[in-house]
């Protein structure tokens, strides 16, 4: 019955349509499959790229679409490289960036360090360190806020309980030398369970027998852990920091959520600049110009740190 | 260079007993080898030596010093281990530097260099001395690791199996490095294996371990000529002895009690039958240039022994075969005198 069928099918169906679609050859097939997906990727990804690669040599404004759009040239690039605004924003990044690296790293290596000891009950400890990690960035803004109000939030609440401080001196959020801490307070919480689980990776790669090879070359603890377990865990350490780097330089939701950029501009990280300039002063070319700017800012450092990172694991 | 008196030690990991009431002594200078299939219990044997485990009961003094409860460092043992155990970020001279570098030998470093040349000139690897540890062949990674043992002077060398992991020619020269190294530098050396070759060529004394127990220790020649039991006498010779039920042959003169008769090839004598009479047919014979491998079918059972490559013995051949004073063990497999 079923056979029949497919014969008829088989019959019905105009011979060269058939024969068209039986020799498809193997090739063919596998770009008939991934067609889809280049295509969504040309579409959203490719095409953006150079559309504000376009966009970024002209004065094209998003809310006035029916202007003239004129082409400028490098100028926008020009006026960016110029702009002590966008300078500052680039430290404050810089800034973000080094402390939270920094922070994330020691304190990342250390839990691993440490719980790589396998002691009792390490695995759930493991599980409860990387909870931070697993909320969406928008939640952590939100509750931290909670968390740093001077009124009611705990962390306050627990500063001035340690250090006699009434809490309503401590407006993590708007004081201007507190604000930027406030943040990386945040990122590294949320991010070092982050690197912890990078570290751990690194810890584990190292053979048991090598330590114990130390161990009766009579090497101290001390010395096992310089000599072995940081150069043997130092490419781990160094790919968690590039991993981390790239993300925090584009940092966005955190800052967004806590502080919005302030108080004033003492928090407006680079990304914060450019949104402020593409969706609030709507200057679509001249934030094209400087996105791109950022782009290769972060392809370029992002290359020449893989190399380093090479070179380390060719060791 | 010291003794080593290990003294009624047991080890277990949970159920499993590795290493069960182990006596053992090596003297001064002394190349011990550990022979024994895996799980026999020779890494534990070494380990404990070591330090990287301590006995459940039992003592082990080094020097004359009860070092049973002392750390690795403690010890002053130096431990060859089967897998390449370099570290891998360090140079080939850094590496053999190593054990010397440590804080508690306070050695003055054109002294380390002095010693690490010499050392890396008798393991063949001074010309590689410059190298990173991971840009060295396998045989290479096994001298620096035996390198590294050698640079320092401890009570006791401790090597797991250092060869298995090398081809063949690399472990036949290896082989004999390592004996001439040990007596030029007079070591006391605990070695474990489980290639029966290794052990003759290069052992003093020959323990056998089976399943945790030490079954048997002596020279070579006894341990192969006067083997305690048929474990015993299985684990060495090439081919492997011929185990036969009493009776099967001819075996005038056999004690009471044999139960099993061990016959190597110098056990046997093996004849073209010439009267009709005939013990068993040849079924075939395997040249391996330099000798021939024989296997004769006696009844149900077959043998193997060696023959002269000239042999005119051929497959099919009606043989007769007698015994040559061969090796009686009894219905409990121990040897029968």
């Amino acid at each position: 019955m079923l056979n029949r069928t497919a014969e008829n099918v088989a019959r019905a169906t105009p011979e060269p349509l058939a024969r068209k679609v039986r020799g498809i050859s193997d090739k063919g097939l596998a770009w008939l499959f991934i067609s889809p997906t280049i295509l969504l990727l040309l579409a959203i990804n490719i095409f953006p790229l150079f559309w504000a690669i376009y966009l970024s040599f002209t004065n094209y404004r998003a809310n006035r679409p029916n202007e003239v759009v004129k082409n400028l040239g490098f100028a926008n690039y020009q006026r960016i490289l110029g702009d002590q605004d966008i300078w500052i924003a680039m430290q404050t990044t810089a800034h973000f960036v080094f402390w939270t690296i920094l922070l994330q790293t020691l304190i990342g290596f250390t839990l691993a360090w440490l719980i790589d000891r396998k002691f009792r009950g390490h695995a759930f400890w493991t599980t409860l360190i990387l909870v931070p990690m697993m909320l969406s960035p928008a939640v952590v803004g939100n509750f931290w806020r909670f968390l740093y109000e001077p009124q009611i939030g705990l962390f306050a609440y627990a500063i001035s309980f340690v250090s006699g401080i009434p809490p309503t001196n401590i407006q993590m959020l708007s004081n201007v030398s507190l604000a930027p801490w406030s943040i990386i307070i945040v990122d590294t919480w949320m991010w070092t369970p982050y690197v912890m689980l990078i570290c751990l990776a690194g810890l584990r790669s190292i053979p048991e027998y090598i330590y114990e090879a130390a161990e009766v070359d009579r090497a101290s603890n001390w010395r096992q852990f310089w000599s072995i377990t940081l150069p043997m865990a130092l490419p781990f350490i160094m790919l968690a920091v590039l991993f981390r780097g790239i993300e925090n330089f584009k940092m966005f939701d955190m800052v967004n959520l806590l502080t919005g950029g302030g108080p004033g501009s003492t928090t407006e990280v680079a990304s914060i600049t450019l949104k402020r300039q593409a969706f609030e002063s709507w200057r679509t070319g001249y934030s094209s110009a400087f996105a791109i700017i950022l782009f290769v800012a972060v392809f370029g450092l992002a290359n020449i740190y893989v190399k380093a990172l090479n070179k380390v694991k060719q060791r | 260079m010291a003794e080593v008196h290990i003294k009624n030690v047991t080890k277990s990991f949970g159920d499993h007993v590795a290493v069960d009431g182990l006596d053992l002594h090596i003297s001064d200078g002394e190349f011990v080898v550990l022979l024994g299939p895996t799980g026999a219990g020779k890494t534990t044997t070494l380990r404990l030596i070591a330090g990287l485990e301590r006995p459940d009961s039992g003592t082990i003094r080094i020097g004359g010093h009860d070092a049973t409860t002392l750390s690795p460092a403690e010890r002053d043992t130096a431990f060859v281990f089967q897998q390449y155990s370099l570290y891998p970020h360090l140079s080939v001279f850094d590496n053999l530097a190593f054990p010397l570098r440590s804080p508690a030998r306070k050695m003055p470093e054109d002294q380390i260099r002095r010693r690490v040349e010499d050392v890396a000139r008798m393991v063949r690897i001074h010309h590689k001395l410059a190298n990173r540890s991971t840009k060295l062949s396998g045989g290479e990674m096994q001298r620096v690791a035996i390198g590294r043992a050698l640079v320092r002077k401890p009570a006791i060398y401790l090597m797991d199996e250092p060869l298995s992991s090398l081809d063949a020619k690399l472990r036949a020269d290896l082989r004999l490095e390592l004996k001439r190294i040990q007596s030029e530098l007079g070591a006391t050396m605990l070695y474990v294996t489980h290639d029966q070759i290794e052990a003759m060529t290069m052992a003093d004394r020959i323990g056998i371990l089976a399943d945790g127990v030490l079954v048997q220790i002596g020279t070579p020649r006894t341990i192969y000529s006067e083997p305690a039991n048929l474990h015993v006498a299985a684990r060495l010779g090439q081919p492997a002895i011929n185990l036969l039920p009493a009776g099967l042959l001819p075996d005038g003169g056999a004690p009471a009690g044999t139960k099993t008769i061990g016959a190597r090839t110098e056990h046997l004598s093996i004849d073209k039958a010439a009267n009709g009479h005939a013990d068993g047919v040849v079924d075939w014979v395997e040249h391996l240039g330099d000798q021939n491998h024989l296997h004769v079918t006696v009844g149900s059972r077959k043998l193997v022994t060696l023959t002269d490559p000239d042999t005119d013995l051929e497959q099919g051949d009606k043989v007769v075969i007698r015994y040559r004073s061969p090796l009686y063990f009894g219905a409990d497999g121990q040897r029968l005198m």
